[in-house]
């Protein structure tokens, strides 16, 4: 996570700094220092801190101990450089002085082969290139907006999704059950989660007089921003956990009590914040807490990626004991129970694979933006993907919410009386040949029982086949 | 251009002098005046450091040299050495702290996200009566 938001953000920081108001005056090709104005005095303020840095360091870093010519250690003006080898170019980060200037680009300095620094051929002074560091912006601004503003729609649907599937929820009383609760609560701490996201995007991030000013209210945002996020995937992990007990602990038991999974769900991320807030005022108190440079971000992520990886074992040993122990006996029941674990055994990965993905941003600047793209679209719609696959796709929700328009046609029409009955009477031929209604039906004209336990045959023989296993 | 450059070069004697005997004593009265306990005192250091830059750079300016150059890392070089050895490295900017404590920060929450899972397996396990 620490890579996305840093390439998200410094596109967004980027745009920050494209406020009009903050035009550069400086000739980039060869630093000078301007006459001191007030705008320009926070920019200054920046270099001789830099200054001082470089200084420090060229004093205290050990002299150069390998054979040959090199160019030694200086001070360009902007930038600090070690000291070099014959014939090489180095390279480092862009300075973030000035507003068109982008950290991510890299600027470089030669030292020929005589152990001098390259000296630019038309004012015979040591030259450093920074010519990389502005001549992409305007096109890396644009981009910026758009995967800003893409940030912000995606939130916006998720958002819109979820709360609807949480009424599809709330409203269809028959298809309540545990598995559904979870989807409850999940679904919620995704919609708290895009409104303190949607709050930042707004309020924070286009408003650098906010952030200077650095109030409390913003870096209490952001603690709740990260509690949100430990939410998300801890609810995650509370739903694999419960399939994992329905299923592999104990298969079919009765109703599990849910309230160590609240508490894990909605109290434990609590902690991981809290350890990160007191860390961050600690040790990197920076304006609002907005920068991802530092790893003490992996004090929320670290325990995130743990529970997405716990999460995934889990899923797996399911699905081993569903097509080991049950593939054999009983291949329609493991067909069923397959069905369940599959959303979530689709939605784990998806959302994990960002933190997979995000050390290897590639150098190629096509590639580049194709990725900016695609991490954008994992993290900012995922809200939207946990609705669709958790609800929309739901073999119960659909069967509901088409008996629910049918029922609306008889209302309003006069026609499909006769529906009704029938469904009545294909009640009591099929309840008893279907399995808990916990899982997931494929065939969605029956009639649901709410959370009660069907007793069969086949699903005795499969208790004391577990048992005895 | 050219003809500027050769016929102004750069006296690196005399800027050389020049720097030290009116930047330099400068850049001494104010940091006596300052008071050598707060020597390390970003806050308080920032205002002369910053016109001894600007002092080497009007120099530079006066004598054609261009700014920053070789006699400038030197004379910076010894300033450091003389006034702000004894400080903190980099105390200045904002950096990660060390990894003896970064590391406990980090692994604390992970291994208590592990345990919390187990505890509500184990929990959710024998809160069921079947089986």
């Amino acid at each position: 996570m620490k890579k996305t938001t840093h390439s998200c953000f410094l596109l967004i920081i980027l745009l920050i700094r494209m406020v009009p108001s903050l035009s550069s005056t400086v000739n980039y090709t060869d630093p000078t220092l301007e006459p001191v104005a007030t705008e320009n005095s926070v920019i200054r303020q920046k270099i001789i801190d830099s200054q001082f840095k470089c200084y420090e360091r060229m004093n205290r870093a050990p002299p150069y101990k390998k054979k040959g010519l090199f160019c030694n250690r200086t001070w360009d003006g902007w930038l600090c450089w070690d000291d070099t080898p014959a014939g090489r170019i180095t390279a480092q980060n862009c300075p973030d002085y000035f507003p068109d200037f982008d950290p991510t680009e890299r600027a470089s300095k030669y030292c020929d082969e005589t152990g001098n620094w390259f000296r630019h051929p038309e004012s015979n002074r040591t030259w450093s290139n920074y010519t990389l560091c502005n001549s992409f912006t305007s096109e890396k601004l644009k981009m910026a907006f758009i995967l800003y503003y893409m940030a912000i729609v995606g939130h916006a649907l998720s958002i819109t999704s979820l709360l609807t599937s949480l009424a599809i929820f709330f409203y269809f009383k028959s298809l309540s059950c545990q598995r559904i609760t979870l989807h409850k609560n999940l679904f919620f701490s995704y919609v708290l989660n895009s409104m303190f996201t949607i709050a930042h995007l707004i309020a924070v991030v286009p408003n650098p007089g906010l952030v200077k000013r650095d109030p409390v209210s913003c870096k209490v945002l952001q603690f709740f921003h990260q509690y949100m996020l430990g939410c998300n995937y801890f609810w995650m992990l509370c739903e694999g956990i419960y399939l994992h007990t329905l299923i592999v602990v104990a298969v079919f038991a009765e109703e599990q009590r849910l309230h160590w999974y609240y508490l894990l769900g909605w109290g434990f991320p609590l902690v991981p914040a809290s350890i990160h807030a007191v860390a961050r005022a600690r040790y990197f108190n920076d304006n609002c807490w907005m920068s991802v440079d530092t790893h003490l971000l992996y004090i929320v992520h670290g325990p995130v990626m743990a529970a997405l990886l716990v999460n995934f074992f889990f899923l797996l040993n399911i699905v081993r004991v569903l097509v080991t122990k049950l593939r054999d006996t009983h291949r329609a029941e493991s067909n069923m129970y397959m069905k369940a674990v599959r959303a979530t055994l689709i939605l784990v990965p998806l959302l994990g694979i960002q933190f997979v993905i995000i050390p290897w941003r590639p150098e190629n600047r096509l590639a580049g933006e194709i990725y900016d793209y695609i991490m954008h679209i994992l993290m900012h719609y995922q809200g939207l993907l946990v609705a669709t696959i958790f609800c929309f796709f739901n073999g119960e929700v659909q069967g509901a919410l088409k008996r629910q328009w049918t029922q609306y046609k008889t209302q309003w029409g006069q026609r499909r009386r006769e529906h009704c009955s029938t469904r009545s009477t294909s009640y009591t031929a099929t309840s008893i040949t279907e399995v808990p209604v916990y899982l997931y039906h494929h065939d969605s004209n029956n009639e649901q029982l709410n959370g009660r336990y069907v007793e069969d045959s086949e699903l005795v023989a499969l208790k004391s086949g577990e048992t005895s296993a | 251009a050219h003809h500027f450059i050769a016929a102004t070069a750069c006296q690196e004697a005399d800027y050389s002098w020049m720097i030290r005997h009116y930047c330099l004593k400068q850049f001494q009265l104010s940091m006596e005046g300052i008071g050598q306990q707060l020597w390390c005192d970003w806050d308080e250091t920032v205002g002369t450091y910053g016109e001894l830059t600007n002092c080497t750079a009007l120099i530079a300016e006066r004598l054609d040299c261009y700014w920053p150059n070789r006699l400038v890392d030197e004379f910076f070089v010894a300033v450091h050495k003389q006034y702000f050895r004894n400080c903190s490295p980099s105390g200045r900017a904002l950096h990660d702290p060390p990894n003896s404590i970064l590391c406990p920060f980090i692994l604390l929450p992970v291994l208590v996200t592990l345990l919390m899972t187990a505890l509500v397996v184990w929990r959710s396990k024998r809160s069921e009566g079947i089986v």
